[in-house]
């Protein structure tokens, strides 16, 4: 974002833990980093490290054992309404997109917009101005079940943007998708970056998907061990 | 796309189990509105004979099944009338017998022909009839105009015949088709000699009504005054028990109803862990899964109390023309049936979805996205 400077980080995280089974399985054990506005990061690491964890927790869908996790500058542990926080702060993209099936996709991503102020034209407008934003204008009647993966994955996007967002969570968005697709949605989110400014964290377990990020940040066992620029591509 | 054509579209979504529901809730509702305007009917009906005599108010033996079956003396009228501030109290004996198929109860009321006037009886054509006469009957203008007879004709009731000499009017729509003779002559066909069947009071005016009742019912125990249509239980047991059943058919339909939307919705909500869990993972408040719940619920259920209010009209109807009904049961709709059978369609919307509504709105969205 250009007024990033301006701006506290998208993202600080604070030692964070996270452990389930009154603390027989540790999650995370002791998390600490930071994302710049308009980053695009990729956590990456084998399954079972905590990188979809930490997204949770940065989602608000759970909460930390120990640790503060602050969002653009405010802590979300005390956040006096998380669903707010849901709604306007953070866009979620699932690995199984997680649409409704019985919408059509326009519907898909009003649902999305329900109680946020605008009118029913003014959501309409939105709605419509996303699925073009992510190229589906032509698929707006269409049900998730007509649609391919990579296009469902579109939609998935387009409904994490409906209320303009600042930061995009995306859960391992492309594992299930052939390479082509993959690569189309990638190319989506770099695009949404360059055009609305946001925040990206990408969770991922494929390396190619991870090397589109600004920064791949590789946990292990719960822990951050190492965080490198990625490479250029090509 | 509106919060209400997402509910609407749930519900259509899963359109058997839906219409299963909404068929159930439609029966339940059809029983509603056909036993609340059969009660409501036949109170008005068993009402208007209370109603017949132009009077303040009557009085009738305590606690018998059915009003025609009250037996009140001739001598009780007597001290009726000779309290202070009754202005007139008239005695009459009433049968209710079956004239033909067309007419299966046609009401003979006796009442001395000096009463008449102050009975409310206007006589429009013909004459009265002798105060011993036997054979000598008036009918209502209505029942006139419906049996075909006038002034001159003869008229057999339970094999005896009657020479109608004349033609009244009271203004009450019950009374006007019914017929009119001798008190002593009802009184020895049915074996009833001194005993009037009600008797209706008129006070002078600004004298105290209910203090008035509170001395008759004092003096004499067995006898009950009736004022009002919703004292009318106190004379007649049957009313009562029929209306009482309706609350109880009301009851019931509301629990059978509530069921059945608590196990679609239960079902629904189940299936719908993770689109639930997703909702309110992109920020859909508690309150509003709630409310989706809900309205799904009232959709189904008012769906259904449309169908069912038209089924229990159509229900009505064939009751009213059923020979055993005819001319006792004529079917009157007042709304407060209506508004009680969507009362108890938002009941059972309310009381069905609440559990499953709460269940779904206190999921927490990382268990229920995890649901498979």
């Amino acid at each position: 974002m250009s007024d990033g400077a301006a701006r506290p980080p998208a993202v600080q995280v604070f030692d964070v833990k996270k452990s389930f089974e009154h603390g027989l399985v540790k999650a995370l054990n002791g998390v600490t980093l930071t994302i710049g506005q308009g980053e695009w990061v990729a956590l990456v690491g084998p399954s079972g490290c905590g990188k979809s964890t930490l997204l949770h927790l940065l989602a608000a869908l759970d909460t930390p054992t120990s640790g503060r996790i602050l969002v653009n500058g405010q802590d979300i542990s005390s956040l006096p309404n998380q669903n707010r926080y849901r709604r306007f702060e953070v866009g979620l993209v699932f690995q199984l997109h997680n649409l409704l099936p019985n919408l059509t996709a326009i519907q898909n991503v009003e649902v999305a917009m329900f109680g946020n102020g605008l009118s029913h034209g003014e959501q309409g407008e939105r709605a419509r101005g996303l699925l073009e934003a992510v190229s589906l204008s032509h698929r707006q009647k269409v049900r998730p079940p007509g649609l391919s993966g990579g296009e469902r994955q579109r939609l998935a996007i387009a409904r994490a943007l409906a209320n303009n967002p600042s930061i995009i969570l995306a859960d391992e968005p492309t594992g299930a998708l052939d390479s082509a697709s993959a690569e189309g949605v990638l190319d989506l989110f770099q695009r949404i970056r360059a055009e609305r400014g946001v925040t990206i964290l990408l969770v991922t377990h494929d390396r190619e998907v991870a090397a589109a990020a600004d920064r791949i940040i590789q946990m292990r066992d719960g822990r951050i061990v190492e965080t490198a620029a990625s490479a250029p591509a090509g | 796309m509106y919060f209400v054509s997402l509910t609407a579209r749930n519900v259509y979504t899963r359109k058997v189990r839906s219409s299963l529901t909404g068929i159930a809730i439609a029966i339940s509702i059809a029983v509603v509105v056909t036993m609340g305007v059969l009660t409501h009917s036949l109170r008005r009906t068993a009402v208007s004979i209370l109603r017949t005599g132009d009077a303040d108010f009557s009085v009738a033996q305590k606690g018998v099944s059915d009003v025609i079956y009250s037996s009140v003396d001739e001598k009780d009228v007597e001290l009726i009338r000779s309290y202070e501030g009754v202005e007139n109290a008239i005695g009459v004996l009433v049968d209710m017998t079956k004239l033909d198929e067309d007419h299966p109860f046609f009401l003979k009321l006796g009442i001395p022909p000096a009463d008449l006037e102050g009975f409310g009886v206007q006589i429009v054509a013909g004459r009265k009839y002798e105060p011993d006469s036997q054979t000598e009957m008036i009918i209502g203008y209505r029942a006139a105009r419906d049996l075909g007879k006038t002034v001159g004709d003869s008229i057999t009731i339970d094999d005896d015949t009657y020479d109608i000499v004349g033609i009244y009017a009271t203004g009450q729509v019950f009374a006007d088709a019914a017929s009119m003779t001798s008190l002593v002559g009802v009184q020895t066909e049915e074996r009833k000699p001194g005993v009037v069947t009600l008797v209706f009071v008129r006070i002078t005016e600004g004298a105290d009504i209910d203090g008035l009742r509170s001395l008759i019912e004092h003096e004499r125990p067995e006898l009950a005054t009736v004022r009002t249509e919703s004292e009318f239980g106190r004379i007649d047991r049957n009313l009562e028990l029929i209306s009482a059943a309706n609350i109880g058919v009301s009851a019931l339909a509301l629990i059978i109803g509530a069921v059945s939307i608590l196990n679609t919705m239960v079902l629904s909500v189940f299936e719908r862990t993770r689109e639930f869990g997703v909702l309110r993972a992109i920020g859909w408040s508690r309150m509003r899964v709630l409310l989706c719940v809900m309205m799904e619920a009232l959709v189904v259920s008012l769906s259904g109390a449309m169908v069912g209010v038209g089924a229990g009209f159509i229900a009505v109807e064939i009751l009213a023309r059923s020979p055993d009904l005819v001319g006792v049961f004529q079917p009157d709709y007042p709304g407060g049936v209506f508004g009680r059978a969507l009362a108890i369609a938002f009941g059972m919307a309310f009381v069905g979805a609440l559990y499953p509504a709460a269940r779904a709105a206190l999921l927490r969205p990382l268990d229920a996205i995890r649901h498979e």
